[in-house]
């Protein structure tokens, strides 16, 4: 009944390369060109809230271990209400810039998720790096929306709100959770 | 130092750049006897077949006879440690064992899990492995959370498409979104911690072990579990339906998440201990499924004649609430109808309302019933007319006050499906944890 998790994990990173690029679009051509067709300005939200669907279904497939349940559950939570939202902030239902934090909140909680998730140190083996690696940017790129809030007009947010997605896909595509790798790193590092 | 850096920097790149051996997390693969199979003939060793290699203490596998007398042999790991073989002795046909088993992967995690299985009999569902606790007021204050989300999802969306039909204000409208959308979120997330702790009570397992604990013999092979996979997934388009209906302004999208809703209602009183008793037919899972629906329309709709419409909607006041007035007519004849019959079910003598827990707990709940029943029926034959008459009377407390009854109404009814009815018949038992 469980997929394999490589499988799951490349067709996370398949989606999450498709947001950052969706997003890094508009960062490069600009907010007036990219939305000189309506319907592109509805790609991200909709994509975000349809990956949260998804991860629904990922999550009931998850329950080999409580961990994996809970936090599978928090990442499409946090999807389905980000994606949900930024689709109301572009429909004009909410006007607030401040609703961008609705976004850090979730990328905050998805980083947690990725870090309780992992009880091992950093250089314990492959999936605990990308574990660490992951959480911690998440957690950083929270910083991004926050931004956006704040400073709605300025493109370093919208770029590293971006960049963190694109990075995102790497890491998860690099995630095939062999264990030994760094294992034996840890003692090249601590000698 | 710097070139030290530059190769360790290397060393991870290619760690994650070149392609190893993939694998994934340490998860139980199969197992022989089957997980919660029935056998023909006694077994004599255990095997559990991992999807990655494991670390195995000779404690890892443990085979308990029903009065908790441990039958297995020290484990040992083969075919590159991803088999786990435990040798057992003294079981005997006619019998149901339980196996409790704990290994450690090679990525740190040490998972855990029980199961079950008969020898020429049924194996018992998980929860009532040996060692299984009983259900505790955690298990009923879930169960209770998850009645009240669930009312809240079907209350609201009934009010307003069977009772608020046409144009209102648009603050109005959006409550009438976000409420349920918020509500079935919540569905979801207090579904999750009710199937953990239902696992949790089986699995006897420290809150850090818990974390890694198998919860797949319980999704898999209970009622609840099935339910639980069946409501996640469900109350999850449900909330999609919902956001979509309040984004894009296509209200239509509430008809099907209400019918969706009324019918994953179905997963939660079948996942009950109604469904499992020996004298449970389709005529009583209906009416436990009647039971559980009109209940949560009252009491959603109550909340949000309380708490949605009143506040945000002066003017439509008096006919939200006649309009509700007539429909709660309808809810409560279908709640005591439904509500007499399982009585009647359940109960197999009249003696057990107050010789039995079971009929002493439905008796505390027909009492609050009864108090609701008279709140609403002041309602109807008092505030009714004058609201009628184009008075103004002074509702929203009252309204509140009933809504607050009717919670306790569904607190009462949480505990009494987690307790367990006396039986049928003299000798015969009740599967109660199969619910």
């Amino acid at each position: 009944m469980i997929p394999r998790p490589e499988t799951a994990h490349w067709l996370a990173a398949a989606f999450a390369l498709l947001l950052g690029l969706v997003l890094l679009s508009e960062v490069i051509v600009g907010t007036q060109v990219f939305r000189r067709r309506p319907w592109r300005a509805y790609l991200f939200p909709s994509l975000a809230l349809c990956s949260g669907v998804g991860l629904w279904v990922i999550t009931i497939f998850s329950t080999f271990s409580t961990m994996h349940l809970v936090a599978h559950a928090l990442w499409a939570e946090a999807a389905m209400i980000a994606g949900g939202v930024q689709l109301a902030v572009v429909r004009g239902k909410l006007r607030s810039p401040h609703w961008s934090l609705v976004t850090a909140i979730a990328l905050l909680v998805s980083g947690a998720a990725f870090l309780v998730h992992e009880p091992n140190p950093w250089l314990y083996s492959r999936a605990a790096f990308l574990h660490h690696a992951i959480g911690w940017m998440l957690v950083a790129a929270a910083l991004f929306p926050i931004g956006q809030a704040l400073r709605p007009r300025w493109p370093l947010w919208r770029a590293g709100f971006a960049l963190t997605f694109i990075v995102l896909a790497l890491l998860l595509f690099a995630d095939r959770d062999a264990a030994p790798i760094f294992g034996r790193f840890a003692g090249v590092v601590a000698g | 130092m710097m070139r030290r850096f530059l190769v360790l920097l290397a060393l991870l790149v290619s760690a994650l750049a070149v392609p190893s051996l993939a694998s994934g997390h340490v998860t139980l693969e199969s197992a022989t006897p089957e997980v919660q199979s029935s056998a023909d003939l006694a077994p004599t060793q255990i095997l559990l077949r991992f999807t990655e290699p494991v670390v195995v203490s000779p404690a890892a596998i443990r085979v308990l006879a029903a009065d908790g007398t441990v039958l297995s042999g020290a484990a040992r790991a083969a075919a590159g440690d991803r088999v786990v073989i435990a040798p057992v002795s003294g079981l005997v046909r006619g019998s149901a064992y339980t196996v409790r088993w704990r290994v450690s992967g090679q990525d740190g995690h040490s998972p855990a899990g029980v199961f079950t299985f008969g020898v020429g009999v049924p194996a018992p569902p998980p929860t009532d492995a040996v060692g299984a606790g009983a259900m505790t007021w955690k298990d009923d204050l879930a169960r209770w959370l998850l009645f009240a989300s669930l009312a809240l999802v079907i209350g609201p969306l009934a009010l307003r498409l069977l009772v608020l039909q046409g144009p209102v204000p648009e603050t109005l409208e959006q409550r009438f979104d976000l409420i349920p959308t918020a509500a079935a979120l919540a569905v979801i997330n207090v579904g999750i911690v009710a199937f953990v702790l239902r696992a949790s009570n089986a699995l006897q397992l420290p809150l850090p072990d818990l974390l890694y604990g198998d919860l797949q013999p319980f999704a898999e092979k209970t009622r609840f579990g099935i339910a639980f996979l069946a409501l996640t997934l469900g109350f999850g388009v449900v909330a999609t339906l919902l956001l979509f209906a309040w984004v894009a302004d296509l209200r239509v999208l509430r008809v099907p998440a209400l019918v969706l809703s009324v019918l994953l209602a179905s997963g939660i009183s079948l996942s009950g201990h109604q469904a499992t008793l020996p004298n449970s037919s389709k005529a009583s899972e209906l009416a436990d499924w009647l039971h559980l629906v009109s209940a949560a329309i009252w009491v959603g709709g109550l909340a949000a004649l309380a708490f949605i419409v009143w506040p945000s909607a002066p003017a439509l006041r008096a006919r939200a609430f006649l309009g509700f007035a007539r429909l709660a007519v309808v809810l409560v004849g279908v709640m005591v109808l439904a509500g007499a019959y399982l009585a009647f079910v359940r109960l197999p003598a009249v003696s057990d309302l107050w010789e039995s827990d079971y009929g002493r707990l439905l008796l505390v709940k027909l009492a609050i019933v009864a108090l609701a029943l008279s709140w609403g029926a002041l309602h109807h034959f008092v505030i009714s007319p004058r609201l009628e008459a184009g008075e103004q009377p002074r509702v929203r407390p009252s309204l509140v006050g009933e809504t607050f009854v009717a919670l306790a109404v569904l607190l009462a009814a949480a505990v009494l499906t987690n307790a367990t009815p006396p039986p049928a018949e003299p000798g015969s038992t009740v599967a109660r944890s199969a619910r």
